[in-house]
């Protein structure tokens, strides 16, 4: 299609002007085989891998939004197009296929990338490129010293970050269950710099950091790690483990029966985690997001219909499934307002956009640091639930919260 | 202080459930030399037979006696069709179990979903002694491995079964000599080595996610373990190399971060292999 020819056969001429006269006759028809050159957007998704569970809404977040953007009409007339790489849950991988997806795909766009770890392997190529990055989780915030993965101008984050994820729920928890915490995560970057994040806020309301471990992935057994908790006297469990190893060691910390005297906080157990632990072992600990599928919500009502009918009655979504949908509209709104699909117009368009329609209510995107303005939640996991709907007590809710400003050179 | 006999027990706790873990692979690699990265998966089957029998209304123990039986039959087909063609060519053997692994792997994610999944304990309460808390199905999980083990090695050491297994192991050429059938012999130990390892996994299932992973968190510490204890030593080395690689855990723990006492253990392992390359209780025959 892209090939120009020097000499023109009286046969392609004759192609040409019946095409004309048919363009004269119908001419909707060829609009649409017109529009036929699509927006196309690399979505990088952990579909293999060590997580996959959260792999599945990551990705059909981004194409629910997708068909409903194109069953609209598209952007400035054209559809969109999503070109897809597995993660396979590793960094490495995310580069690879970041420079696929660029490179030999020729992408517009690119969102996705899961963790924190592989969204930092992608900075660089999004840096280089000049792309755009769309990232959907929820994470630690930005800080100057993790440039290109964070504070870099071609990336917008779409997840809460710990002042809006755990900042405004610390002084409920300490009130109702004490000021002795013990803080658990997985051995990377997200769950160091989030329990940095909330000690700021949780020593300037007089708690005390009893201990605080970080675990090697894919750790089986944690009676030791159990033994220490029991020791310190914590009365809150302070959790960002991930993947299977947060329901290992929530499995056993119920099986030690240690669920009845400590409280449990989790910044990672959404539906999807929560489903897996079962009732028993979940049953009264606390999760916070910026969504939750049973939220009161009327946008997210209409989401969830669409979702449903899409994937199915019993199909799981969360923060990060949300986070991708709402990443696929901004993007078509701030193409529409730009006009174009070039990276700087339309990375200024997309700073100080809202979207009314998220699941979460209006979700504005702050253009001096990239970092979404999401609502807060504080729910508590009912006893003997039977499923989403019946899973999360609501207990706090803030309609929007803005984030301390990001630790970047700002404007980004 | 109470805290001393706590560490024990805990020490003691996943020593047992390691070893338990790593038996399928110490029959399979240890008796009969079978390099078999298969093993994670045999595990992980073991894990979601039982989730699918619970789900299906059966009780627990049946789960775990139809999993254990339904990998042992999948470790014989494997046997039949591919295994049995490369027991003289190690290293095709790492690569075609490796290859099994990652089929197994990707058709548990198409039968049964990349959800995790979960299997309800058992014995949902905890004993205590004193001020220690133990886990009432850890504790029993751990009794049925001692069980276990000395009922491998009576089956080893006690039976003409095992009889003809140990001359296979020590002179295979003399025992075919002798008129052993040597191919049905490999054929039962493989069939045995997963049928245990799918029981490993069915009993390991509600402690663990379930998920198609869940194999993978055993598979390397598992030939840690065989390797550190000694190959053929089923008993006392699965014993010995489940303390080092689990256990010992524990201890380092104590004085140091959960991260730097992993490291210091695999560590630990690469020394003592260095010096005892049988492993701690193998002997030098070979």
């Amino acid at each position: 299609m892209e090939k120009t020819f020097g000499r023109v056969s009286r046969r392609t001429a004759l192609k040409g002007v019946a095409g004309a006269v048919a363009a004269m006759a119908a001419p909707s028809v060829i609009t649409k085989a017109w529009a036929a050159t699509p927006i196309k957007v690399g979505v990088i998704s952990p579909l293999t891998g060590a997580w996959t569970v959260y792999g599945k809404a990551h990705y059909s977040g981004f194409e629910l939004a997708v068909g409903e953007i194109n069953k609209a009409g598209g952007v400035l007339g054209r559809p969109i197009e999503i070109v897809v790489g597995d993660s396979k849950t590793e960094p490495r991988i995310v580069v690879e296929q970041a420079n696929r997806l660029i490179r030999q795909e020729r992408v517009d766009f690119l969102a996705g990338t899961f963790s924190s770890a592989e969204r930092n392997a992608a900075g660089p190529v999004v840096a280089q490129s000049g792309k755009l990055l769309l990232y959907p989780t929820w994470y630690e915030g930005q800080s100057q010293e993790f440039y290109p993965g964070v504070c870099n101008k071609g990336i917008f984050m779409f997840g809460p970050e710990p002042s809006q994820q755990v900042w405004p729920h610390v002084d409920y928890i300490m009130k109702k269950h004490g000021k002795r915490f013990f803080l658990i995560g997985s051995d990377y970057a997200w769950p160091r710099e989030t329990n940095k994040m909330f000690k700021e806020k949780f020593k300037e309301l007089g708690g005390e950091v009893v201990g605080e471990v970080y675990i090697p992935f894919n750790t089986p057994q944690y009676e030791s790690v159990l033994r220490d908790i029991r020791n310190a006297k914590a009365e809150v469990v302070f959790h960002s483990l991930t993947g299977s190893d947060t329901v290992n060691f929530r499995r056993q910390m119920h099986a030690a029966g240690m669920n009845k005297d400590i409280a449990l906080w989790t910044v990672d157990d959404e539906e999807v985690v929560t489903s897996g632990l079962g009732p028993e072992v979940s049953a009264g600990t606390y999760v916070s997001f910026d969504y939750f599928m049973t939220i009161d919500q009327p946008n997210n009502k209409a989401f969830l219909e669409k979702f449903r009918a899409k994937y199915g009655p019993d199909a799981l979504v969360n923060t990060v499934g949300v986070g991708m949908y709402n990443a696929a509209h901004m993007l078509a709104l701030a193409i529409a307002k730009a006009g174009a699909t070039d990276t700087a117009k339309v990375r200024d368009a997309l700073g100080g956009l809202t979207f009314e329609q998220a699941p979460q209510g209006p979700v504005r995107m702050r253009a001096d640091d990239h970092q979404a303005v999401l609502p807060s939640y504080l729910m508590q996991v009912r006893n003997n639930w039977t499923g989403v709907n019946d899973m999360f007590q609501q207990v706090q809710a803030l309609p929007s919260v803005d984030p301390v400003p990001a630790k970047c050179k700002l404007p980004l | 202080m109470g805290s001393f006999a706590g560490v024990l027990i805990d020490a003691t706790l996943i020593t047992l459930v390691l070893a338990l873990a790593a038996t399928g692979l110490a029959v399979v690699f240890g008796l009969i030399g079978v390099v078999n990265m298969g093993h994670g998966a045999f595990l992980t089957l073991g894990a979601y037979f039982t989730w699918a029998g619970i789900q299906a209304g059966l009780p627990f123990l049946i789960a775990v006696v139809l999993s254990a039986l339904g990998v042992g039959l999948i470790g014989l087909i494997l046997e039949l069709v591919l295994i049995r063609h490369f027991y003289d060519r190690p290293f095709e053997t790492l690569l075609l179990t490796w290859g099994m692994f990652l089929v197994v792997t990707e058709l548990i994610k198409i039968v049964f979903g990349t959800d995790f999944r979960n299997v309800p304990s058992p014995l949902p309460g905890t004993l205590s002694m004193g001020d220690i808390q133990i886990p009432a199905y850890r504790l029993a999980v751990s009794l049925f491995t001692i069980v276990l083990l000395f009922g491998l090695a009576g089956l080893l050491f006690h039976t003409s079964v095992g009889l003809r297994v140990r001359a296979l192991v020590q002179q295979q050429e003399s025992a075919a000599l002798l008129g052993l059938n040597v191919e049905r012999l490999y054929r039962q130990v493989f069939t045995l080595g997963a049928a245990l390892a799918g029981l490993a996994g069915a009993l390991i299932s509600p402690m663990l996610s379930i998920d198609p992973y869940i194999g993978n968190v055993f598979l390397v510490r598992s030939f840690f373990v065989v390797t550190l204890g000694g190959l053929g030593q089923i008993l006392g080395g699965t014993v010995v190399g489940s303390f080092i690689i689990g256990g010992s855990e524990t201890l380092f723990a104590l004085f140091s971060s959960q991260v730097v006492a992993q490291t210091i253990v695999f560590a630990l392992a690469i020394v003592l292999l260095r010096f005892r390359p049988t492993g701690l209780l193998g002997s030098d025959r070979r």
